[in-house]
Order: C-alpha cells, then structure tokens, then sequence
C-alpha cells in the first residue's frame, strides 16, 4: 500500500511536531489563538517538505516524449543511478485551469491502489513549480505489443502469444478483482519491461465499477477495441469490456492486423456484426432496449459465427486457443468469459507452453515508444488517426 | 595396414600352434589366432568355430573353466598378452569414469580423480581387491548413467568435430595450393605476353624508342605483380580471421555438463546445477484466485434497494452484473481487517531509515493519522 505524500497530515500530527520541535510555539495547551494562527503555515511547510523530500528522490535525466497532455522525462533515484523510473509529467491543460485532469486524477486514483507484476507501477506522485503533477513511473524501455505486432522483422510464434496473453490477462484479472475497469486496453498500452513481462499501462480512463445506480459513460476504449455494449450506448457495463478489448488484442496478436478496425463508431458496429454475427434478442436478450442499439434490417442478418468461423481466421491458435478467444468475443457481455474463468481456461496448460518472458521477441527503440505511449491521452490512436479521437463526455462521468 | 602386420606375425613364427587343434601354421598358413577377453586365451579360427557355433561353450584350454561366446572372440592387438588384457580394463573403466576436467573444482581434484582411476586400473589388472572395485565400478556406473551418457555424447562430438575440422583444413590446403599453382602459370604467361608485347612494339618502332618500351614494359609487369601480391596479402589474413573463428568454436560446445553430483566414489566434483522441472504453468501468476478469509460470497442478496435492477433488462443487457456488485461490497466492507497499522507504520520507519534522510521520516510519521490513536 502506498501512500500518497499529499496526503494532508492531521491537525493532532502537526500539533505533536510541532511540540517536538520549538519549544516557544507552544507555551500553554490551553491558548488557542497562537496555535490556529502558526498552523497554516505548519500545514503548508509539511506537504511541501514532504513534496520535496519525495521530488529530490529524483533526478530528471532526458526528455523521452512529448504529447498533448504530458511530458515523459527518464529519470534515476538520486541515491543509485542504476535504478531507472520515468516521470510523466501532466502539463497544466488549458480546459481544466482550475484543477488537474481528469485523466491524471484517475490514474493516480487507481495505479496507486493496484499493485501487481502486470500492472505499470507508480512509484511515487510530486508535483513540481507551477503546480505540475508528476507521475513516478515504472521505467519499461522495450516498447510496447503494438511494435512488436507492427514490425515485420520480428517474428513470433504462438508460444509467445500465449506468454503475452497469459500477462495481459492477468493483469486484466488483478484489476477486475479489485473492481478496477482499465477501459483503453490496446497493443500501445501493453508496455513491455526489460525482463519481457508486459505491463497494463495508461489508467487514464480507469474506474471502479459495479455500483448500481452510478452511471459510466459509453465513450471509452479506443474504438477498434470497444465491445458492441458500449456501441450501443450501455451506461452500466462490467469487466467484460475490458475482456472484449483483451480479445482483440489477442486476435491481432495473431493475426498482425488489427482484427475489426472501423473508420467510425457506426462502421465498427457493421464490422463488429459481420465479423462475429448480428446481436438479436436470441443471442443477446434484451439487446434492444439499450439506448443507441441500431436494428438491423433481416435481409443483413449475420448469424452468430460458431467455433469453425474461428477455427478458420485463427488457424494458429488452434482448437482450443480458438475457443479460448471465441469466449472473449461473445457478443452478449454476459456470455463473454470473465477474466477470471479466461485464465481458468485448458489453451494455458496445453502445448506449447508459454515462453519464458527472457525469450520472448524483442527489438530496440522501446523508451522512445514508452515516451509516446506514455504522453498519449487516454481513447486516443496513433498519429494517422489522430483526427478519429474522441472528445471523453466527461460531464455524463460520475465518480 | 593390418595385412603388413600380421605378414610380420606370420613370418616370424612358422612353426606357431594352436594350443587347442594343435594344427599348425605351417600346414595352415592362413590361420587366424582369436583371443576372448573373459580368460585371453588364444586359439585358432576354426577352433573357435568349431567349439562356440553351437552356443556358450567352456574354455578347452585345460584348467580354465571359463564360459565362452563366440561373439566376443575378437582378433588380437598387442602381441603380449598382458597388454591386451591391460587395454581392455582400461578402455572399460575410461568409458565408466569418464568425467571431464571441466567437472571438477580444482586442478587438485582432477589429479586426485586421475589418481584414483589409475589405482582401479591397476587393481583389476594385478587383480588385487577384484571384487570390490568392480562393485564400486558398477555402483558408480548405475548411479551415473545419465552423466556417463552425457560425457560419452561429448566426446563423440568431439572426435567427429575434430575430424571434421581436420578434412576442412586439408581441404583448405589443397584449395590453397592450386590458387598458387594457377598463380604462378598466370604470372608466367603474363610475363611472356608482356615480354612478346614490348617485342612487337620494338619491331614496329623507331630505334630511339627502344629504351622507353623496355622500361614501360618492366614497369607494367611489376605493377601487376605487387597489386597480385597485396591481393595475395588479403586473401591470406581473410582465411586466417576465418580460421580464428573456426578455432573458438569447439571450445563452446564443450562448455556444461549439467547432472547431478550425487557421486560417493568421486570427491571434488562440482556443484551442478539440476535445472528444475518446469512446473506447469501457473495462468494466476501465483496469486491464489477467490481467496476470501473472513466471508464468502451467497448467489444472491435480498433488497429491495437493489431490486428495480433485477427487472431493469437495460443494465442488464449491458453485462452489469449484481454478483460483481455483491462481491465488491462484502470486499470493500472486510477489507480493513488484518490490515495492522501499527505493524505497517514501524515496518514503513524501519524501511525509509535506510535512504531517506531522518527529517523526512519524522514527517512522514507526523504525516500519519493513523500513527498516533489508532490501536
């Protein structure tokens, strides 16, 4: 457990420091007036102290990356300057002058609390001159999966598939057990460490979920991994998101191209539909009550693809692994497989087994990659289709 | 190479016997001895034939009682008998104890195994506490099949790569001189085209340029021949890089070994390694999954404040799932037990002492609310 340096100490704490440490302050318990006067001035000295001692851990070395909404700057411990972090740095936005992101709070919110092998973590949280907050990352120099994915040099096999799945979907279980929805799981946000162990990274659009009568909103997930129920405009949802999105990774893992890759929301549905079937109210009851559900007219009728449709795309996965992903991709949230019984599933313990994570493909130029993933905003895809990001509707957020 | 040996055999004793047949060279001029490692005993071919196609059959030499096969009967190699038998202990307790230097510790350890081989060698061949080496012989050997069987792999590696490395190197030598060879042809007709050139143009010139032809016409052939020679030059220090990379090479594949030590006669060995079987794999991670220490979890939770959910197919049709929402409360409400502040404060102290400066921590402990009151 971590514990975060802004935290405000407590007025009975800073009364016993200050005891402890000038005698002429405190003269008489009973008098009141010095003590309320000093204490504002002991309250900020304290954070600031201890937002100092925290910053001066620390030594900015290189700009690794720049984007819209952070800097990422490598850095070291100052006591051992073997020990590499990186530091994202939240530029003040101009839309929030009043306070921090919102992409920064959830981040913050959330990587503080999870702890796990396949989860970014955060070592500690700053904030610099002008108020900027500071981000003390895990430092993971060998890119990201979409590198390896999109580099034909590199090749890979279904053994390393199964390494990266097996990580991505632990990662992915961690979070859903402790109620956490990453919400933007994609190839660019699984970042790679030097021991090859990939790491679920951006929690900028993070969340807790599971509470009832608290709205989420559909606008998340970048759109190529976004689930059919968020498509359709679902305002509760559960981890099953999350599982769709692991889905897709794990398609393109295979396949090298991103498996359902529409231009707008609209054109990813229609994928969505003729890739895995049309959701009815046979195969997903109840489907159209949801707010932005789209009827498709009988003629277009795709039927659900059974287990031979990917058995057929997915040659390389084999039966299981086919089934394994076919579970994944359920339309209907509530047949999809959760990520607990994902990692229950036999694909893990049949041939071949997982490669070692020091044996899996790897290729130079990761810490600029961890520059850019790690400046990104939250939903957003790369460079060519910088104009297809989304605007959050972060009014219809609460919580 | 044999038959040159054994016309030396032949000739010098003409009047050789077989100790069996009695027959003689000089009546069987092609006669064969054969010897049996199990009591060395030498008898001629036919006798061998005569005696063993029918099965194991007892030594005929008198006295010897020894069973006989005739699969190991086998020709002789050292003309004294002693030797052979030597030999042959030798080349069986080499392929038992068959450790590698690279094995051992230290030197020391390496000459106290080589010590130690020689002493059972020389056991077995004065026949001096037979039977107990031979046990120890045979107990190390089941006991280090697999290592016995590694090391043999090896060296059988070994003897094929060196021969190979030395019909590559022949081979090398053969290219090598009949590059030269063709050189020095070309060189010569070089020189002879050359010489017929400056010729010609002697003949059809004029007198006053006689001199200036002969010398272009020498200084042609020798700028051919030093450009020929830094070219030579190069060849040669290539082939000599690539023979340094060959020459590494074999050292690597002769780097581990990886079995176990669990050997009583041999001391000094080193401690390998076992590389541990792989456990199958573990998908959690070794997290254990549902763990729950103070409740568990019912299918379902009566409340009214929850029921317009059960009836509301919208948010069900979204995968909101109440189970997930039970399971998060029963969570949430148990999460602070065994959760020891007091423990989590002194272990925190104890940690950042170690590099954070003594100010901070003191704040840090300020910093605290739970540090003071909370017991």
């Amino acid at each position: 457990m971590t514990v975060s340096p802004l935290v405000p100490p407590s007025p009975s704490a800073v009364a016993h420091r200050k005891s402890a440490g000038s005698e002429t302050a405190r003269t008489t318990q009973g008098n009141e007036s010095p003590l309320q006067q000093v204490q504002p001035v002991a309250d900020r000295e304290i954070t600031e102290q201890l937002n100092d001692e925290v910053r001066h851990k620390y030594i900015k070395a290189k700009k690794l990356g720049e984007g819209t909404y952070a800097v990422v700057y490598l850095g070291h411990l100052r006591t051992d300057p073997s020990s590499f972090v990186a530091i994202k740095k939240i530029k003040v936005n101009t839309e929030y002058k009043d306070g921090l992101s919102m992409d920064a709070i959830r981040e913050v919110k959330y990587l503080q609390e999870l702890r796990h092998p396949n989860i970014i973590a955060l070592h500690d949280v700053f904030s610099s001159k002008d108020q900027n907050l500071n981000l003390v990352l895990e430092y993971l120099p060998r890119g990201d999966l979409e590198m390896l994915i999109k580099d034909s040099n590199v090749h890979y096999g279904v053994a390393d598939v199964k390494a990266w799945m097996a990580m991505l979907a632990r990662g992915v279980w961690f979070c859903h057990e402790n109620f956490v929805l990453h919400r933007d799981i994609k190839p660019n946000n699984l970042l790679i460490a030097s021991d090859g162990e990939v790491k679920l990274a951006d929690f900028g659009l993070a969340r807790s979920f599971a509470d009832p009568y608290l709205n989420m909103t559909h606008q998340v997930i970048t759109r190529w991994y976004r689930p059919p129920e968020l498509l359709y405009g679902a305002r509760q949802y559960s981890g099953a998101v999350d599982i769709w999105s692991v889905g897709m990774v794990f398609a393109e893992l295979l396949l090298r191209v991103p498996f359902v890759a529409g231009n707008s929301d609209l054109d990813q549905i229609t994928k969505i539909c003729e890739a895995f079937g049309t959701p009815t109210e046979e195969n997903w009851p109840s489907v159209s009550k949801l707010p932005n559900y789209i009827p498709t007219d009988g003629n277009h009728l795709v039927p659900l693809q059974g287990r031979d449709f990917f058995l057929r795309h997915f040659p390389t996965a084999g039966p299981v692994g086919a089934d394994l992903l076919m579970s994944m991709c359920a339309l209907d949230p509530r047949k999809r497989s959760t990520a607990y019984q994902a990692l229950q599933h036999s694909w893990w313990s049949t041939e071949p087994r997982p490669t070692n994570k020091e044996d899996l493909p790897r290729k130079s130029g990761g810490t600029k990659k961890m520059g850019d993933d790690l400046t990104r905003r939250g939903g957003e895809l790369d460079d060519q289709f910088k104009n297809a990001a989304r605007q959050l509707d972060f009014a219809a957020m609460k919580g | 190479m044999p038959s040159s040996r054994e016309a030396m055999v032949h000739r010098g004793d003409e009047d050789e016997v077989c100790p069996v047949c009695k027959s003689s060279r000089y009546l069987n001029p092609d006669m064969r001895f054969l010897i049996n490692p199990e009591c060395y005993h030498k008898m001629c071919e036919s006798c061998v034939d005569r005696i063993f196609s029918s099965g194991p059959a007892n030594c005929p030499v008198a006295g010897c009682h020894k069973t006989l096969r005739k699969n190991r009967f086998r020709k002789q190699t050292f003309e004294d008998i002693n030797v052979e038998r030597e030999v042959d202990i030798r080349r069986r307790v080499m392929t038992v104890l068959n450790r590698r230097e690279e094995e051992f510790d230290s030197k020391l350890d390496w000459d106290n195994f080589l010590e130690q081989r020689e002493e059972m060698i020389f056991n077995l061949v004065n026949k001096v506490d037979v039977a107990k080496t031979e046990a120890n012989l045979q107990k190390y050997a089941a006991d280090n099949m697999s290592s016995i069987r590694a090391n043999q792999a090896l060296e059988a590696k070994e003897v094929t790569s060196f021969q190979e490395r030395q019909n590559q190197e022949q081979e090398l030598a053969r290219m090598r001189r009949q590059a030269a060879r063709e050189e020095y042809e070309n060189e010569r007709k070089e020189i002879l085209a050359g010489r017929e050139d400056v010729l010609t143009r002697l003949a059809s010139g004029q007198p006053a340029d006689a001199a200036a032809i002969a010398r272009e016409g020498q200084k042609v052939i020798l700028k051919k021949s030093s450009a020929r020679r830094s070219e030579e030059e190069r060849i040669r220090q290539k082939q000599a890089a690539l023979r340094g990379t060959d020459a590494k090479k074999p050292g690597q594949t002769t780097a581990t070994t990886a079995e176990e030590a669990g050997s009583g006669l041999i001391k000094g060995l080193k401690k390998v390694k076992t590389p541990e079987p792989e456990k199958p794999y573990d998908p959690f991670g070794g997290m254990v999954p549902n763990k729950r220490d103070y409740y568990s979890l019912q299918d379902d939770y009566p409340s009214s404040y929850l029921d317009p959910i059960r009836q509301d197919h919208r948010m069900l049709a979204g995968g909101y799932d109440l189970q997930e929402y039970y399971s998060r409360t029963l969570l949430e409400a148990f999460a602070g037990l065994g959760c020891f502040i007091d423990e989590e404060v002194s272990k925190r102290e104890a940690n950042s002492f170690n590099f954070v400066k003594p100010v901070g921590t003191h704040g840090a402990l300020a910093a605290t609310p739970g540090s003071q009151g909370d017991k």
